[in-house]
């Protein structure tokens, strides 16, 4: 949790899609951004990039004012996924208060998938996040691309994780949506456990979320 | 993330308020163009409404309700200041003035939000290079130091295991040296005893022949002073002649004094030899006569060699060696030692002393037991020895070799097990002959 303002009745979250190098994390962006909304939301900042390649991050923030008048600012952030932009994966993954862990589908990029998810593991345990209560939600990416792993078959390598897996294409706008929702659920569900915003702050899940997930 | 006070940790998406974003100095340009273009007064207030620049004429009472104008300045898509604007009576343009002022301004907060986080993210990067340069720095400094107190200590162990080992070396040398002395005196006295115990033997029997001489020679005193006949005492001395057996007497006595002279002359050629030994640290160098050593000491030794030894001796005379006599000595009763001890019977010893080409060279052979070939090339060693433990200490061959070696020269060992062993002493030509030999020695 990047900032909680008992005074002003305000809350800052972070929320990281993570994942290895082109697997679709600001496609994901780009894809809310078209689809959800304007109100409630903020533009999609995409920092400097070379070759469409994100070096730093970008970010997508999200308002939502409860009832009581308190407010809560989501921000989503994605990572560079190449291998020499750790240092910078750890620096945006500090404080974040859920993952969403961009995997792509194509069967050649399977041991990419599990050295960046291996990578995931030990830099939130560098920053000091525990995997374990972490909300994290995977999902995989480029289901439009021939030569993807089974639907069937990932379900099964992940069920034994009880991580919520969604299946998408980022670039058709498909299952994009119902990962962030998911992801912003688990989140919310997490920091409502950690504050008890519904009791403090009549701030209601389901409301927080379909105010985020609104779409056009 | 290293803790460290001096560090400038962000946290990347930490709230920012506008005016951590923007300076006085960037907002002040665009308000003053603001101005000119006939703006009246322009103010940026902050998220607390709190103004951050203003700039303009100060509102007079007289002009009544200002026609004021609120445009919001996002920050992340929300709303964090307000740009306050007051037009110069009215001017028509003061629309559109307004919305590209507020287009200016976004614009520099937005470029600026974009710098700060593209620097925070840098300097986490950065402040994490230098974290870990800094931590793989004191890794790097305790190995060195662990391998500095390692390489100290080890240098100081070094040295006491040296110390220790030349003591146990001084030891044993000393120990080795009184074995041989002890072996040598056993061996000496023997050699005295026989003499000595002739020469008692002798002494004791001359000793009775000297009482019946006297006899004899009181005999003659009493007849003299009797003053009787010439006759009388022919037959009476005559007959005490032959009772006390003196011509066998006289003849014997002399046999008995050479024998004992001998013996002497014997006793004094052991304690000569014994005096070799006793200035064994005498370490001047000396000429040496090899032949004249070799000689002794295989007489020396004689009583140590084992039952039927054959020896064969082919010692020619060569010129003198400029060395530590009583070491080289030493160094050929090691050689010589060996060879007697590699055989319970039955030895065959021949020693050879040549010159070959400009070198002298000094052959011990045996047909003992020999040397495996695994310990060839350790018989060297301090204390490396083949016998039982408690006989000997092992050392002779390095005791030899060091001897040798002083003197410039070598040794080599050729052995078959069951076969026999030779041992080759090369030793550098001398430089005087031995009939006269060179006192200047350097």
């Amino acid at each position: 949790m990047i900032e909680f303002d008992e005074l002003h009745g305000k809350l800052v979250l972070k929320l990281v899609y993570y994942g290895p190098a082109l697997s679709g994390k600001t496609t994901n962006l780009l894809s809310l951004h078209d689809r959800l909304q304007q109100e409630g939301r903020g533009e999609l900042m995409l920092l400097d990039t070379t070759e469409d390649r994100t070096i730093y991050f970008d970010l997508l923030p999200f308002f939502y004012v409860a009832p009581s008048g308190f407010r809560i600012k989501l921000k989503v952030y994605t990572v560079p996924g190449q291998v020499r932009h750790d240092a910078t994966r750890k620096a945006v993954l500090q404080r974040a208060d859920g993952v969403v862990f961009v995997a792509d589908s194509r069967i050649s990029q399977m041991a990419v998938n599990a050295e960046s998810f291996a990578n995931l593991e030990q830099n939130l345990t560098l920053v000091g996040l525990d995997i374990e209560k972490l909300p994290l939600v995977v999902q995989f990416n480029k289901r439009d691309l021939p030569d993807v792993v089974l639907e069937a078959e990932l379900r099964e390598t992940w069920a034994p994780t009880g991580l919520p897996v969604y299946m998408a294409s980022a670039l058709q706008g498909q299952g994009v949506l119902e990962t962030f929702q998911a992801a912003v659920e688990g989140v919310l569900k997490s920091v409502d456990q950690k504050l008890g915003l519904l009791e403090r702050y009549q701030v209601d899940q389901s409301a927080f979320v379909q105010s985020v997930v609104k779409t056009i | 993330m290293n803790e460290a006070t001096s560090h400038i940790e962000f946290i990347i998406g930490e709230e920012k308020r506008l005016s951590e974003i923007v300076s006085r100095a960037e907002i002040e340009p665009l308000l003053r163009s603001g101005l000119k273009l006939g703006i009246l007064r322009a103010t940026l207030l902050d998220e607390d409404d709190l103004p951050l620049a203003t700039l303009g004429a100060a509102p007079s009472a007289d002009r009544g309700e200002p026609l004021q104008k609120r445009l919001p300045i996002m920050v992340e898509g929300e709303p964090k200041g307000t740009l306050l604007l007051e037009p110069d009576g009215s001017n028509p343009a003061f629309e559109a003035l307004a919305r590209l002022l507020q287009e200016a301004l976004q614009l520099t907060v937005t470029n600026n939000l974009k710098r700060m986080l593209t620097t925070e993210v840098h300097t986490s990067i950065v402040q994490e290079s230098y974290d870990q340069l800094v931590s793989t720095n004191r890794r790097l400094m305790e190995s060195e130091k662990r391998y500095r107190d390692l390489a100290r200590d080890l240098e100081k162990k070094v040295v006491e295991r040296t110390t220790e080992l030349q003591q146990a070396y001084q030891r044993m040398l000393q120990q080795e040296k009184l074995a041989a002395v002890g072996q040598l005196a056993a061996g000496m006295a023997h050699e005295i005893n026989t003499p000595l115990g002739f020469i008692r033997s002798n002494l004791n029997s001359f000793a009775k022949y000297q009482n019946r001489m006297a006899e004899m020679l009181g005999l003659y005193r009493l007849m003299l002073d009797k003053e009787a006949s010439p006759e009388v005492i022919r037959r009476q001395t005559e007959q005490r002649w032959k009772e006390l057996k003196l011509d066998f007497l006289l003849e014997d006595s002399g046999v008995l004094l050479g024998q004992s002279l001998e013996g002497t002359d014997r006793i004094a050629t052991i304690v000569a030899q014994l005096k070799n030994f006793a200035h064994l640290d005498g370490m001047e160098q000396q000429p040496m006569d090899i032949r004249r050593e070799l000689e002794q000491l295989l007489a020396g030794m004689a009583a140590q060699f084992p039952p039927n030894t054959r020896l064969t001796t082919d010692l020619h005379q060569l010129p003198l060696l400029t060395c530590r006599v009583p070491l080289m000595v030493q160094a050929f009763a090691n050689l010589i030692d060996n060879a007697l001890k590699s055989r319970a019977e039955g030895l065959e010893l021949t020693v050879r002393a040549f010159q070959d080409a400009d070198q002298v060279l000094v052959c011990i052979s045996d047909n003992g037991c020999g040397i495996p070939a695994e310990h060839l090339p350790r018989i060297f060693e301090p204390f490396f020895t083949t016998r039982e433990v408690g006989k000997g200490s092992g050392m002779g061959l390095t005791v030899a070799r060091e001897a040798i070696s002083g003197a410039g020269g070598s040794i080599e060992v050729e052995s078959v097990v069951g076969q026999g062993t030779t041992c080759r002493v090369r030793l550098p030509q001398g430089t005087a002959s031995p009939d006269h030999p060179d006192r200047e020695t350097p």
